[in-house]
């Protein structure tokens, strides 16, 4: 079949710390059809001119997990991104690293932080000793337990999550998106007897670091919704033990807070998230604030329409559908 | 130098498995992988798992249908205990924690396949090797062992009768090593990249395999390659089997269900060699369409039943074929997909030299025969890498100390790095490249005796071309360029090996088809073919098939 192609303008990151002082960027031209993956691409780079480009990569089919990478600044499969619209949106293609794990060559990254967050979370069944599984038969599980994590599975450890994510960037010893997608997974898993634990494990090790900017669920080409599920941990943690957290005690603070008037009270938020003693601590902080920022100090009016604003709570309050 | 009790070869499904049974028994293991362990092909399988788990089916339904789908070739004592551990597997990698697809009261779900007699292929949508893969990984990190993550196995040392250990290469440092083991597993999976078109991933180059026919193991019946019947035209990305399993249609040009031809009693679910057969006959006598393929229809499944029990191949024909599988016809030609033949083995996992076992893709037991049916791999994986894991750990107990000389890592990598030392020669790539596509042409779903002759002598010109293969990236770190030369070694050792087997094999046999002799010959041919390595090439040699019960009668579907 003939196809129509299009030139790719390839700018790829080069780099061998063993014998360069600093990364540099190399262009290639190809010609491809426009459908064609960004991996085939690099591969017909290693064919036809530069043997010595280094990636990783396996399967071709986004199964493996293995060719995540920077794809014009976002987290993506290569064998999954076609070269056509990344042209035709930014005129090149730009080819980097994943993000938040140090470069051992090219495009390949040290994958130790990465896998260290995952085992973090304990990722194996811990069965109850006082429920054990029924011998010589699987283990039986209704609609409902089954539709909670059935889906989980589709995670294929590629790391473009933990490569997009912020909170990464801020604190390492934030577990990440996959980390945590993959706790979920557990703590719904009626064959697991450490749920509990598991929770308030995670709660005061780096569930509460998540920033909720989603872009894990940008980035995951197998549709986890890494977010959505750090979102479900919380709400499974709160459930059953309570706002105990100041992150968790902030979340609810901040539902409660805007409630009142539909608008959010900053100064009132600090101390129904933080408590007495640790506002004391922010004292320096509310006066630089005071200085700059006067009308932050001030109590808020109720909104135009926060009638509208509590029937929405009401609602949301009584809408199930949400909580896994 | 490190020292282990037990070596495994491979991450996937089969090694795993291995390295969890040998580590049970207290062995001290380390697991040898190119990629890290959730990145094994295992986890490409997409259809699912057989055991006859249903009130109407039985074991032995499932060893006759195996039986009558290796076309006879398969040994029958190891399908009567392969089919008769399959409950016992499933439900112990349920109790691991793999997520299966349930039916609504709450018992695991099944589905038709092609071959069987019943629906009794287990599956977790249409990823059940990922889930399976990933229940393993993590049931497996709760034992002690050592991980050699991205380390490629170079050689096997056999010295006095017996395996020493392995030399392997490792990425990220750029550095051999040898490792001492009394016992070594080989799991390292297939070696579809011998073709151009096949739904193997691109590490799946028969690394242990070659390895093993290296130091004189037999590999059996390596003529018998299977070609899926649907696999994405352009790009060779396999459509699992359970698209036609949950009802999927097969049409040609001319919108006729050509399979009513074929196969009048179950269609699209005949065994794979026989609807490869079918199809790749429809395109040649022209009536594919233009541009020579057929179309497989799930429309008539409706969006929810597709979006939910094969979600990953509908995100397939999305993102890789342009198509949306729930409107419109998917474009497919049978592609490489498995491989019969492997490392020889009986139901322990043991080969011909002492401390040397083999499970999954890579070992051949024989369950499979000429033609192995869908969701009988990955049991097979589960099933002979536990037996390959216990004999392996039994092995060690009883033996001595290995001893390596520090010789041994200077010779064994002499011939590896005088590939690096040339200022000219041969680019890895090219003579991959060359080979893939003279298999691909002459080495295919029909074969011709002149095709396969001068496929022998394409293979052999490679192979001395290859003596003179340079690698020319000179980096310490992560060199692929030396992991492609060396990959592109063992594929040019295996493709010689089918070519010789295929061509000495005059008859036909489940996937396995002379237009020359395009019956099966029971008479003559009723045995494993056995391939060793000699320094001009392999020699062949022939052993009997195990029967118990089953008289080989024809094959129709």
């Amino acid at each position: 079949m003939a196809t129509a192609t299009i030139t790719a303008e390839m700018d790829v990151f080069r780099f061998d710390p063993t014998s360069e002082s600093k990364p540099r960027y190399q262009r290639y031209s190809l010609e491809l059809p426009p459908h064609a993956p960004v991996l085939t691409a690099l591969l017909k780079i290693r064919e036809e001119t530069d043997p010595t480009l280094t990636l990783r990569y396996s399967c071709r089919s986004a199964i493996c997990g293995s060719c995540a990478m920077l794809i014009n600044a976002r987290s993506r499969l290569a064998c999954q991104t076609p070269v056509g619209p990344e042209m035709e949106r930014h005129g090149r293609i730009v080819i980097e690293p994943m993000g938040n794990q140090p470069v051992l060559r090219d495009l390949v990254v040290e994958t130790e932080p990465f896998w260290r967050q995952y085992h973090r979370v304990e990722p194996y069944l811990k069965p109850d000793p006082l429920r054990p599984m029924p011998v010589g038969k699987e283990t039986p599980m209704t609609p409902t337990e089954v539709k909670r994590f059935q889906e989980t599975p589709r995670c294929i450890a590629c790391g473009a999550c933990y490569s997009a994510c912020p909170a990464v960037t801020a604190d390492p010893e934030f577990p990440g998106p996959m980390a945590l997608a993959k706790l979920y997974r557990y703590v719904v898993d009626p064959r697991d007897g450490a749920h509990q634990d598991r929770l308030l494990r995670i709660q005061t090790s780096g569930l509460w670091l998540c920033l909720r900017c989603h872009l894990c669920t940008e980035a995951c080409p197998k549709d986890v919704r890494p977010s959505e599920r750090i979102r479900d941990l919380k709400e499974l943690a709160i459930a059953a033990q309570g706002v105990t957290e100041p992150g968790s005690r902030h979340a609810v603070a901040f539902k409660d807070n805007i409630a009142e008037k539909g608008v959010l009270n900053e100064f009132k938020l600090a101390r129904q998230s933080l408590g007495p003693s640790q506002l004391l601590g922010q004292l320096s902080q509310g006066v630089k604030i005071r200085r700059r920022k006067p009308e932050l100090m001030k109590k808020p009016k109720p909104i135009d329409g926060h009638a509208e604003v509590v029937k929405l709570y009401e609602l949301l309050d009584s809408d199930e559908e949400g909580t896994p | 130098m490190k020292r282990h009790d037990v070596v495994v070869v491979g991450a996937g499904l089969a090694g795993q498995r291995a390295a969890l049974a040998a580590a049970e028994k207290g062995r001290d293991v380390a697991i040898v992988s190119k990629l890290h362990p959730l990145r094994s092909h295992s986890g490409a399988a997409q259809g699912g798992i057989n055991a006859a788990l249903g009130k109407e089916d039985s074991a032995e339904t499932h060893i006759y249908d195996t039986v009558k789908g290796s076309d006879y070739l398969g040994d029958q004592d190891a399908i009567e205990f392969f089919c008769q551990e399959a409950g016992p597997t499933v439900v112990e990698m349920e109790h691991f924690g793999t997520i299966f697809s349930r039916a609504d009261d709450g018992s695991l779900a099944r589905r038709p396949f092609g071959g069987a007699g019943f629906p009794r292929t287990i599956y977790a949508a249409d990823r059940t090797g990922l889930a399976l893969l990933q229940a393993l990984w993590e049931h497996l990190e709760t034992q002690s062992f050592t991980l050699y993550e991205e380390w490629d196995l170079t050689n096997l040392i056999v010295r006095d009768g017996r395996v020493q250990g392995i030399v392997a290469f490792d990425r990220r440092r750029g550095d051999f090593e040898e490792l001492a083991a009394k016992s070594v597993v080989i799991a390292t999976g297939p070696f579809g990249r011998v073709y151009a078109r096949t739904t193997n991933a691109h590490s799946c180059t028969g690394d242990g395999v070659a390895a093993a026919y290296a130091v004189g193991a037999y590999l059996k019946d390596m003529e018998f390659v299977q070609f899926h019947p649907t696999a994405l035209l352009e790009s060779g990305i396999l459509i699992t089997e359970g698209a036609r399993g949950e009802g999927g249609i097969l049409k040609n040009g001319q919108e006729e269900r050509f399979m009513t031809r074929y196969a009048p009693h179950v269609q699209e679910l005949a065994s794979r060699d026989v609807v490869s057969r079918a199809i790749a006959t429809e395109v040649m006598e022209g009536r594919g369409f233009p541009g020579k393929y057929v179309h497989l229809e799930l429309m008539h499944l409706g969006r929810e039943l597709i979006e939910s029990r094969l979600q990953e191949i509908c995100d397939f024909c999305r993102s890789f074929a342009g198509i949306d599988p729930v409107n419109e016809p998917i474009p497919v030609m049978p592609a490489q997909h498995y491989m019969m033949g492997g490392v020889g083995t009986n139901l322990r996992g043991e080969t011909n030299i002492p401390g040397l076992f083999a499970a999954g893709e890579a070992a051949c037991v024989s369950i499979h025969g000429a033609n192995r049916l869908g969701g009988n791999s990955l049991l097979e994986t589960l099933v002979f890498g536990k037996q390959a894991g216990l004999a392996a750990a039994e092995f060690a107990e009883y033996a001595p100390a290995a001893v390596l000389h520090e010789s041994d890592l200077e010779a064994e990598t002499s011939t590896i790095r005088a590939m690096s030392n040339r200022t000219e020669g041969e680019d890895p790539q090219r003579l991959r490249s060359e080979l893939q596509a003279l298999m691909e042409g002459l080495v295919g779903i029909f074969r011709k005796p002149a095709e396969l002759t001068q496929a022998l002598s394409q293979v052999r010109a490679l192979k001395e071309r290859f003596s003179a293969v340079r690698v020319v990236d000179a980096s310490k770190v992560y060199n692929i360029n030396l992991t492609d030369a060396l990959e592109t070694g063992h594929l040019l050792t295996l493709a010689e090996v089918i070519v010789v087997s295929a061509l000495a094999r005059t008859e036909s046999r489940g996937a396995h088809y002379r237009v020359d002799f395009p019956q099966r010959d029971d008479k003559n041919w009723m045995r494993h073919t056995l391939a060793q390595r000699t320094p001009s090439g392999p020699t062949l040699s022939y052993s009997s098939v195990a029967f118990t019960r089953w008289e080989p009668k024809e094959r129709v579907y």
